[in-house]
């Protein structure tokens, strides 16, 4: 999940809500469940913000967009904003939240889609998946086996699943699909010809890389992008 | 988050609606002249008089109206992006006429022409005017290359009609703070 700044003026409604579970998905990233407001409805690939006065960070829900609990993916920042308060949060703290908002959903058309998510931006497409999405191509980019985070649904609902594992150490580890190394050079050098949907989501760095092979690579492609840092 | 992405560094940039164009776009120049006419205002809206409320609330209504019709412009007509924004309906130019309609009837008949300056804020407008103008010519050449296309101008008509009826009260509303401030029309003697 994934924290992005908000604009400064933010006038959506705001909710308090309890916090109903927490689980870890690996040492630095937990997934918090949240009560769900009345009416809390949500496009998957929306995010929300947590609130604390002038302070703030994005998380996008992972859905079912019909789910009793709002579910978030949130990776561990030691001296992060919000991250630590809310991996140390008990069931029933109370947290306020905004409605929810933003641009990055799922918009179909006659090509392919293929999902980049490097860490926990993995996020909005399991917002997807879990909304019927399927036949897409999934990059994930992680350093490590242990952050393939939701692996198990994603491997289902896509057509390709390919992690991407940057500090693999064999090829077990990598797995028959895999591929050891950046996202950005799996598209540059295994990746089929041709024009695409792509959605990026993660750092700024595998949006700049990704882009710049798209540029190269996969001209007629459309990108739609959600990047933090 | 960074400001800067760098995706735009070999000089294509990611449309609302996903596609990669090259800067030059007539599309960019569209949305790009829009943002400037924004800018405009804001500057405009930072010199006002003390006593010209009604002109900020104005103003700033403009200033949201004119990014969405930015965020209209920077997806491909007829994309999955384009639907879920709001329409631009034919109630934004209406509006603007009656905000005009209200000034004009406090301001002397116009008999001959006026140069653009006065007070910095009537000069201002005479730039957002001038830069207005220029933002509907980019418009309409996209509207037409989107025809040429063999794509519907419907969307477009009632944005170049909010733009063309925003110059109109970006004129009058030059008049209307120079008269606020005393200084009154400036006229072209020749």
């Amino acid at each position: 999940m994934m924290p992005r700044s908000t604009p400064a003026s933010d006038i959506r409604p705001r909710f308090v809500v309890a916090v109903t579970a927490v689980r870890w998905l690996s040492e630095g990233t937990f997934e918090i469940r949240l009560e769900r407001p009345d009416g809390f409805d949500f496009i998957p690939g929306q995010k929300i913000s947590f609130v604390d006065g002038a302070l703030r960070r994005d998380y996008t829900l992972l859905g079912p967009v019909d789910a009793r609990e709002l579910a978030l993916c949130v990776r561990h920042v030691p001296d992060g904003l919000f991250s630590p308060r809310l991996s140390r949060a008990r069931i029933g703290d109370r947290f306020q939240i905004t409605a929810p908002f933003g641009y990055f959903t799922l918009k179909t058309s006659g090509r392919p889609a293929v999902f980049v998510a490097t860490g926990t931006g993995i996020a909005p497409f399991v917002a997807f998946a879990n909304a019927g999405a399927r036949g897409f191509d999934l990059l994930h980019g992680v350093r490590t086996p242990a952050e393939l985070y939701y692996r198990d649904l994603l491997f289902t609902a896509a057509r390709r699943y390919i992690p991407c594992i940057s500090a693999a150490a064999g090829d077990d580890e990598i797995g028959p699909e895999g591929f050891a190394g950046r996202v950005d050079r799996f598209l540059s050098a295994k990746y089929p010809d041709g024009a695409y949907d792509f959605f990026l989501c993660g750092r700024i760095q595998m949006i700049r890389d990704v882009t710049r092979v798209i540029d190269a690579r996969f001209s007629g492609s459309r990108v739609f992008i959600e990047a933090y840092d | 988050m960074k400001i800067y992405t760098q995706t735009g560094d070999q000089g294509k940039t990611s449309l609302f609606s996903g596609e990669r164009v090259v800067k030059s776009d007539a599309r960019i120049h569209a949305y790009g002249d829009i943002d400037e006419l924004n800018s405009v205002v804001g500057a405009l809206i930072a010199v006002l008089l003390p006593d010209t409320e009604a002109a900020e609330v104005q103003l700033k209504e403009i200033q949201s109206d004119l990014f969405q019709v930015g965020a209209w412009l920077a997806a491909t007509s007829g994309s999955e992006a384009q639907a879920r924004l709001n329409s631009i309906t034919i109630r934004y130019s209406q509006r603007i006429e009656s905000w005009i309609d209200g000034m004009d009837a406090q301001l002397p008949e116009l008999k001959s022409f006026i140069l653009p300056g006065g007070h910095p804020a009537a000069a201002w407008a005479h730039i957002a005017r001038t830069v207005c103008r220029r933002a509907e010519r980019a418009v309409i050449l996209l509207a037409e290359q989107e025809a040429a296309a063999g794509r519907s101008f419907e969307g477009f008509a009632p944005i170049v009609a909010f733009i063309n009826r925003l110059s109109d009260y970006f004129f009058v509303l030059a008049r209307w703070l120079n008269q606020h401030a005393g200084v009154g029309d400036v006229h072209w003697q020749g």
